[in-house]
C-alpha cells in the first residue's frame, strides 16, 4: 500500500525561454519529469498580415511575405507571387525561373542549417551551432550582394526577379557549392555521428504513418515517417519537372530521422542548383506587367514547397488593385499539431529535443 | 634547481624560526594562518584564470577570438565581470526561504578551500598532511550535492526545483564510481595519504598501471563538477540554469566561482592520484610540473565542454550504475590479482 | 566500437581551435558592404522630378514630398520627408523611381537616441559634409 503523495507539477514554459524558437509557450503537467500533459499557447507573435493585405497593393504586398517565414524568406515571396501570376495569367521569362530556383534552394539550404543548428543548440551542442552559421552567412553574403538584404530578400516580383545578379554572384556560388561536400562532412562528425546526441535523438518522439497523415502534416516531418510527398514531384510547380532529384524519405519516423533528412534535403538542392547553373539560359529577367496589376476577379489557391513543408495562398479578387482576401496556409502551424500528442509520457528533455525537430518559425505560426 | 624547489618549505622554515619555540602553538597557528591564507588565494586566482580561459576556448572551437578588449588580450575580463557582479540589485525572491538561500552559496564557495587543502603541490607543501586524505577529499566534496539542493529548495521556483532534483540524483550517483577508481591506487599504496601517493609514483605514474580507472574518475569528476555532457543540473535550455535562477549578483558569481574552484579541486586529485603529483623532470621545479599537469587536466574537461551534446537523464543513470559501477569494480579485481601475482613473482 | 562518434568530434574541435579565427574587429575594421545593400536611402536633388511614384510605391507610407512649380511651369523639389522609423527597406521605392534620383546607399550606422531623429529630411542629409545622401 502505497504512502506516498505527490502532486502533479505544472510548468509555464513561457514566452521568455532561452530555447523557444520565437515567442511560443507550452503549459506542461508533470509528474516527476515526465510530461503527461501538453498544451501549446501561441499568438505571442500576431501581426495581422492577412488583415493587413487587404489595404495593399499587390506589389506592395510582397514586403510583408518575407516576414512569415523569416529564416527562408524567397520561398514566401515565390508562393505568394505564383499565386498571382496564376490569377492573371502571366508566363514567366526561362531565365527569371531558373534565377528562381537557384535562390529558393539556396534558401532551402539555409533553413534546413538552421534547423540542425537549433536542433544542436537545444542538446547543448555549442559547436555544432556555430559551424553551421558560420556556413550559412556564405548563403547570406550572396543574397547581399543581388538583392540587397539578408533575411527579408524581397526578390521576386509579380512577372519575374527583381535583379540580375551582379558578376561577383556566380563565382561565389560556384565556390560555395564547391565546400558542400567539406561543410556536410563536418555536420556529420559533430553531431549526427556523436553517440550523445543520437541516444538523444534516436527511437524519440515517434510519430507514426497514420497520425502524420490524419493530421495533414507536411514537409520534412512528414517524409521521416515514410509517406513520399513532396509538393514538387507531385504538383510540379515553375520548373521543377526538368530537375533530375530525389525526394528522401526515411522510416524512422523519430526525431533522429527528422533531423538528418534535412541533411539529406541539402544535398539534394546542392544538386539542383549545379543542374540550374548549367542550364540557365540567357534573357530577360521580367515579362511585360501592367504599371498597375488589377488582375481579374477570381479566387486562386497555389502551393509550394517551403522548407518548412507546404505553404499555400489562397487570394480573392474583385477586380480592383488591392485584393479582398489572402489567406496563408502556413506549413508549421498545421505541423505543430503533433507536438501535444506525441510528447506524451517523454521528459522534459526529450520534448525541447522534439520541438526543436519539428522547426516551428513563429513568424509563420501566427502570422 | 634544488633551490628554487624548495624555496617554499625554506620560507615557511624561516617563518617558524622567528618564534622563540618552533613548535608552540602560537607557531602552529599561524603557519595555519598563512597556509589558509595560501588556499584562498590560489582558489581565487584558480577561478578568476580559469573563467576566462572557458571563454576563450569556446571562442577558438568556433573560430572566434573570445573577449580581448580589457587588458592585454583581455586578460583582465574576469575583474571587470566581478565588479560588474557586485554593483547589481541583491534580489531574494518572495517566499524564498531566506536563511536557506543566503547560505548556499556561501557553502558552494567554501568546499574547494577545504578540500585544497590536503593537495601536496611540491615535496613537503601540503598544507594539511592528513593521513587520510583521499577520504577527506570525497567526503568534503560531497557536502556540495546539499549545496545545490538548498539553492533549489530555497528559491521558490519550479525550474530551480527541478534543477534541484536532478543534482541529487546525479551527484549521488556518480560518487561511488569516483570512489571505486581510486581505490585501485589506494591498494597499490597501502595508504589514503595523498603525499605517499605521489611518492610511490617514483618510478611509474599511475595512469599506465591503471589506465581504466583513471578514464572512470575522469568521466566520474564530470558529472559530480556539472561540466557538459553532463550538465543537465544547469541545463540553459531546459530549466533555465537551474538551482541558480533566482540568484543575482555576487551570489552568482558565488556560485561560479565554487564551480570553477571544485575544477581545479578535482582536476589536482587527479593529478596527484594518476599524473604523478609534482614529479617531473629536474629542468623545472615541482610545483611548475603539478600545476602544468592540473593545466592539461582541466584544458581537456573544458574541450569535452564545447563539443559534447548533453546526455539525457536515464542515460546518466545507465551509465553510472550500470556501466561505470561494473568496470570499477572490475578494476579492483584486476588490481587485486595483480598484487597477488606481483607478490608471488617477486618472492613472497 | 563505442566512442568513435565521440573522438571525430574531439578531432574535429580540436582542428578549429589550432585554426585560424575569422573574427571581424568592428569598430577597429569597418567591412564594406556590396553596392546594393539597402542599409539606408539618398536623393539626388537634381534628378528628382517629383513625380511622387516613390511614395505611391511605399507600402507603409513612409515618403511624403512636396513640390512647387517654378516660373516654367515645370515642379521642382520643396521638401522630401522620410519617416524611417516605419521604413521596411524594402527597395520598393528605389525601384520606382524614374529617373534614379532616389538610390540606396551602403551607410548603416544609422542608430538614433531621440525617437524624433528618424524623420529624416532628405535633402538636408545629402547636403551632409562627405557623405552620399
Amino acid at each position: 500500500m502505497s504512502i506516498e503523495k505527490t502532486e502533479e507539477l505544472i510548468l509555464n514554459m513561457g514566452p521568455q525561454h532561452p530555447s523557444m524558437h520565437g515567442l511560443f509557450r507550452m503549459v506542461v503537467h508533470l509528474e516527476g519529469e515526465k510530461i503527461t500533459k501538453l498544451e501549446p499557447k501561441i499568438g505571442y507573435l500576431h501581426r495581422g498580415i492577412e488583415k493587413l493585405a487587404e489595404s495593399r497593393t499587390y506589389a506592395q504586398f510582397i514586403p510583408y511575405t518575407d516576414r512569415l517565414d523569416y529564416l527562408a524568406s524567397p520561398h514566401n515571396n515565390w508562393a505568394y507571387v505564383q499565386t498571382v501570376e496564376k490569377l492573371m495569367g502571366l508566363v514567366i521569362p526561362e531565365r527569371a525561373e531558373y534565377l528562381r530556383v537557384i535562390f529558393g534552394e539556396l534558401a532551402r539550404i539555409a533553413s534546413h542549417q538552421v534547423c540542425i543548428a537549433s536542433t544542436a543548440l537545444d542538446m547543448a551542442g555549442w559547436s555544432a551551432w556555430s559551424y553551421a552559421f558560420r556556413d550559412r552567412e556564405r548563403i547570406l553574403d550572396m543574397y547581399e550582394m543581388t538583392a540587397g538584404s539578408r533575411l527579408t530578400v524581397n526578390i521576386m516580383r509579380i512577372g519575374g526577379i527583381s535583379a540580375e545578379p551582379p558578376a561577383e554572384f556566380w563565382p561565389a556560388l560556384k565556390a560555395f557549392l564547391d565546400d558542400t561536400p567539406e561543410m556536410i562532412e563536418e555536420y556529420n562528425g559533430i553531431f549526427f555521428g556523436n553517440e550523445i546526441a543520437q541516444g538523444r535523438m534516436k527511437n524519440v518522439g515517434i510519430l507514426s504513418k497514420e497520425l502524420a497523415e490524419n493530421l495533414s502534416i507536411t514537409g520534412p516531418v512528414l517524409r521521416a515517417s515514410g509517406v513520399n510527398y513532396d509538393v514538387r514531384k507531385a504538383e510540379p510547380y515553375s520548373i521543377y519537372d526538368r530537375f533530375d532529384f530525389k525526394v528522401p524519405v526515411r522510416t524512422g519516423c523519430d526525431s533522429y530521422d527528422r533531423t538528418i533528412i534535412r541533411l539529406d534535403e541539402i544535398v539534394e538542392s546542392i544538386k539542383i542548383i549545379k543542374q540550374a547553373m548549367r542550364d540557365i539560359p540567357e534573357g530577360p529577367i521580367m515579362t511585360k506587367v501592367p504599371k498597375v496589376i488589377k488582375p481579374p476577379a477570381g479566387e486562386v489557391y497555389h502551393r509550394v514547397e517551403n522548407p518548412k513543408g507546404e505553404l499555400g495562398f489562397y487570394i480573392v479578387s474583385d477586380g480592383t488593385t488591392k485584393p479582398a482576401r489572402v489567406r496563408i496556409r502556413p506549413a508549421t502551424f498545421i505541423n505543430l499539431q503533433m507536438l501535444p500528442i506525441v510528447a506524451l509520457g517523454w521528459k522534459i528533455q526529450d520534448v525541447i529535443a522534439i520541438f526543436a525537430t519539428l522547426d516551428a518559425v513563429l513568424g509563420e505560426v501566427d502570422k | 634547481m634544488d633551490a628554487l624547489n624548495n624555496v617554499f618549505v625554506n620560507i615557511a622554515h624561516a617563518i617558524r624560526g622567528l618564534f622563540p619555540d618552533p613548535t608552540s602553538v602560537w607557531a602552529n597557528l599561524t603557519m595555519d594562518v598563512i597556509n589558509f591564507i595560501i588556499v584562498v588565494v590560489i582558489v581565487v586566482l584558480a577561478a578568476l584564470i580559469l573563467i576566462l580561459l572557458e571563454r576563450k576556448i569556446a571562442g577558438w572551437t568556433s573560430q572566434r577570438t573570445g573577449p580581448n578588449r580589457l587588458g592585454p588580450r583581455g586578460w583582465f575580463q574576469t575583474i571587470a565581470d566581478a565588479l560588474k557582479l557586485m554593483g547589481k540589485e541583491d534580489v531574494t525572491p518572495a517566499g524564498a526561504d531566506k536563511f536557506i538561500f543566503k547560505i548556499a552559496p556561501m557553502i558552494i564557495f567554501s568546499l574547494p578551500m577545504m578540500t585544497l587543502a590536503v593537495i601536496p603541490y611540491g615535496k613537503g607543501m601540503a598544507p594539511l598532511d592528513l593521513d587520510l586524505g583521499i577520504f577527506y577529499f570525497v567526503a568534503i566534496s560531497s557536502i556540495s550535492t546539499l549545496a545545490f539542493v538548498m539553492a533549489g529548495w530555497g528559491s521558490n521556483n519550479k525550474y530551480s526545483l527541478l534543477g534541484a532534483m536532478r543534482a541529487v540524483a546525479q551527484m549521488v550517483s556518480y560518487e561511488i564510481p569516483l570512489l571505486f577508481s581510486l581505490l585501485g591506487v589506494v591498494m597499490i599504496t597501502q595508504s589514503f595519504n595523498l603525499g605517499a601517493i605521489v611518492e610511490a609514483q617514483g618510478s611509474i605514474p599511475f595512469i599506465i598501471l591503471q589506465p581504466l580507472a583513471f578514464v572512470i574518475f575522469i568521466i566520474a569528476g564530470m558529472a559530480e563538477l556539472n561540466r557538459a555532457p553532463f550538465d543537465l543540473v544547469e541545463a540553459d535550455q531546459e530549466v533555465v540554469a537551474g538551482p541558480f535562477t533566482e540568484y543575482t549578483g555576487l551570489r552568482w558569481g558565488l556560485f561560479f566561482l565554487g564551480e570553477y574552484g571544485n575544477m581545479t579541486a578535482m582536476s589536482a586529485l587527479g593529478a596527484t592520484v594518476f599524473l604523478g603529483g609534482w614529479q617531473g623532470p629536474g629542468f623545472l621545479p615541482g610545483y611548475v610540473w603539478f600545476f602544468m599537469k592540473v593545466g592539461v587536466i582541466i584544458f581537456f574537461m573544458m574541450w569535452a565542454r564545447w563539443t559534447f551534446p548533453r546526455i539525457r537523464i536515464d542515460h546518466l543513470m545507465h551509465l553510472a550504475w550500470k556501466v561505470l559501477l561494473p568496470l570499477s569494480l572490475l578494476n579492483i579485481l584486476l588490481t587485486g590479482l595483480g598484487i597477488y601475482i606481483y607478490r608471488l613473482v617477486m618472492g613472497g | 566500437m563505442f566512442g568513435k562518434g565521440l573522438l571525430q568530434g574531439l578531432g574535429i574541435t580540436f582542428k578549429r581551435m589550432v585554426g585560424p579565427n575569422i573574427t571581424e574587429f568592428y569598430p577597429e575594421e569597418k567591412p564594406k558592404l556590396p553596392t546594393r545593400v539597402r542599409s539606408s536611402m539618398g536623393l539626388d536633388k537634381s534628378k528628382c522630378i517629383s513625380c511622387n511614384m516613390c511614395a505611391m510605391a511605399c507600402p507603409n507610407g513612409v515618403i511624403k514630398l512636396t513640390s512647387e512649380k517654378d516660373e516654367n511651369n515645370k515642379k521642382m523639389l520643396k521638401s522630401y520627408q522620410m519617416d524611417v522609423g516605419r521604413c521596411l527597406f524594402c527597395g520598393l521605392c528605389v525601384e520606382a523611381c524614374p529617373t534614379k534620383a532616389l538610390t540606396v546607399t551602403q551607410e548603416y550606422e544609422n542608430a538614433v537616441y531621440e525617437p524624433d531623429e528618424l524623420k529624416w529630411d532628405m535633402i538636408k542629409r545629402a547636403e551632409r559634409k562627405g557623405k552620399v545622401g
